[in-house]
């Protein structure tokens, strides 16, 4: 029975790529797909670009490339990734530099084109198309000016194309995380529209294996002391039959791979688990099943599919303003009291200033900065905390606004209450990037694969 | 009465899309799960998060999984970059849900 062994390689941009190394050298994986973008990625992204017209795509996949490419190319492990972001040209470019400087002759490369309509937006419009915000919030009208990016989600096709092409290596730029895993998988299995659970089966694949160390004892609540080995944590790997799905990992690193841990990742931000929506089909997980099947092996049983949706998401990214957070610490004694007091000083300061800002936080850290209000506020807890910080966090439309509040924190070490002790040097005004989701038509859409061939 | 923290009787996980937190929640051990039925109500997890969680909560239970999904809106303070929280992506939400309180002798769950 032919049996595809597939591994995540990525959880986001910024991850460690220990585990995918160790992977293509220990695995036996035939495929190696890599997630490098979150929701607001894509528009770091293309601010990047604006200031570097050679950057804009996730450079760590192209480091990742120039360390295991050559090996997983001998090996015959195809790898996938949408590190393309918003520079799919720049990304092509820098794996070829890097393929012709290793001397991989004849080495595939995959391309997808057609998930960036910036360009397009204006003649949409013009057209009398709408995009309202889905979570029905927000008037399009006051964003249209300070747009950054307009992507839209897409599903397998495009990377099949690839693939049947004979791609060595596929890379994108806003395909779903998904459709890196379900497309190696769907070309392998001959998977057509019409095999609604197969392809729910391989969209989970892809929605346990694109969080990286999540789907294997990282971030695990259930019992994180029994997780071996977190500083050699292993990532997931599907092993996928035509009808069948594991989750495992590679021998010789930590990480653990149980009924719980992929539990946890199995919902993980699924809205209505009948209804979880993709641009290949609509899968239905509430009615899963997943059980214990040996040593770090888990069964993942009845997963079901529906239609797909008739529209793709897209998401448009737009310039929202600034923000900028400020600290101070305070030590024992009554540093809460302190920082309370100081909270209060910068407060007079700020109306003195007249300071106009969109939204505020003062925080405690140490005490309530990321519980809130469900934190617990017991008067002798806090009498006896041993330090605490001041975290006052702004968020302004104009940016002089915000260099208003930066400046008054340090003097308040000689000029506030007592035990205050300024570090990490002066707060930065970030730009705040809105994010707004929207529907398309998918023939509004154009994907085009492309092939480049190392000589 | 027996007050008991919920992670003792469950675990899970919190993500974010926008502004909606999702937090999964399961049972440890699945004799638990009617009782975590019976108590972990949308509305009683609205209640407990109070301003933190501005919009409604919908609940979606997998029985399979002994399991649940808690999906909140307006949740995170605008969501991603908007949030002024330090935790924007809301990956401590998971854990403030499971400080709630849980009465394991109370039937009704209130």
């Amino acid at each position: 029975m032919k049996t595809i062994r597939i591994g995540g390689g990525q959880g986001f941009w910024g991850d460690s790529p220990d585990a995918a190394i160790h992977m293509v050298r220990a695995g036996d994986i035939q495929y190696l797909a890599c997630d490098y973008l979150a929701e607001l990625t894509l528009s770091i992204m293309q601010r990047q670009k604006l200031k570097n017209p050679k950057a804009g795509f996730a450079s760590d996949f192209t480091q990742l490339i120039r360390e295991i490419g050559k090996e997983a190319y001998e090996k015959k492990i195809r790898i996938l990734s949408n590190a393309g972001g918003m520079n799919i040209q720049g990304a092509v470019d820098a794996l070829r530099s890097i393929a012709e400087g290793q001397n991989m002759r004849g080495y595939k490369i995959g391309y997808v084109t057609g998930d960036d309509l910036l360009e397009k937006l204006p003649e949409l419009l013009r057209e009398g198309r709408t995009f309202p915000n889905m979570d029905d919030v927000g008037d399009f009208d006051e964003i249209k000016d300070k747009i950054v990016n307009v992507n839209v989600y897409y599903g397998r096709e495009p990377l099949m194309d690839c693939l049947r092409e004979g791609a060595d290596l596929v890379i994108t730029g806003r395909a779903t995380d998904s459709a890196l895993f379900l497309a190696p998988l769907a070309y392998e299995f001959g998977w057509g529209d019409k095999d609604l659970d197969d392809l729910a089966r391989g969209i989970m694949v892809g929605h346990l294996l694109e969080c990286g160390g999540q789907g294997a004892g990282g971030n695990f609540d259930y019992d994180w002391r029994s997780v071996p080995a977190m500083d050699n944590l292993g990532f997931p790997i599907a092993e996928v039959t035509e009808d069948d799905l594991h989750i495992t990992k590679a021998p010789g690193c930590g990480g653990l791979i149980s009924e719980q841990s992929v539990k946890e990742q199995f919902l993980y931000e699924v809205h209505d688990p009948a209804n979880y929506i993709t641009p290949d089909v609509t899968v239905d997980i509430s009615r899963a099943t997943i059980v214990n099947d040996g040593d770090n092996s888990v069964r993942i049983g009845g997963v079901r599919g529906k239609e797909k949706p008739e529209k793709l998401k897209m998401c448009i990214g737009y310039h929202a303003g600034y923000k900028v957070a400020t600290y101070l610490p305070f030590a024992w004694p009554d540093a809460y009291e302190k920082a309370r007091y100081a909270a209060e000083i910068l407060m007079k300061k700020m109306k003195r200033k007249n300071l106009r800002y969109e939204d505020i936080r003062i925080d405690y850290l140490g005490l309530n900065a990321l519980h809130l209000d469900v934190a617990e506020y017991d008067e002798e807890l806090i009498k006896r905390l041993n330090e605490v910080v001041l975290r006052i966090a702004i968020r302004v439309k104009d940016k002089e606004e915000a260099k208003k509040l930066i400046p008054e924190i340090s003097p308040l070490q000689l000029n506030g209450p007592p035990g205050a002790s300024f570090f990490g040097g002066r707060s930065q005004i970030q730009d705040v990037i809105g994010l707004w989701p929207a529907l398309i038509d998918r023939d509004l859409v154009t994907l085009t694969s492309h092939m480049l061939e190392v000589k | 009465m027996a007050l008991v923290y919920l992670n003792t009787l469950a675990h899970g996980r919190s993500g974010d899309k926008g502004d909606t937190s999702n937090v999964c929640v399961y049972a440890r051990d699945p004799k638990d799960y009617p009782l975590l039925k019976r108590v972990l109500t949308a509305e009683r997890v609205k209640e407990y998060f109070g301003d933190m969680v501005r919009g409604e909560v919908i609940r979606y239970e997998v029985e399979t999984l002994h399991g649940f999904n808690f999906v909140m809106k307006h949740a995170l303070g605008g969501g991603a970059t908007h949030s002024l929280r330090l935790d924007s992506l809301g990956k401590s939400m998971g854990s403030a849900f499971m400080r709630m309180k849980i009465d394991t002798d109370d039937p009704s769950g209130t």
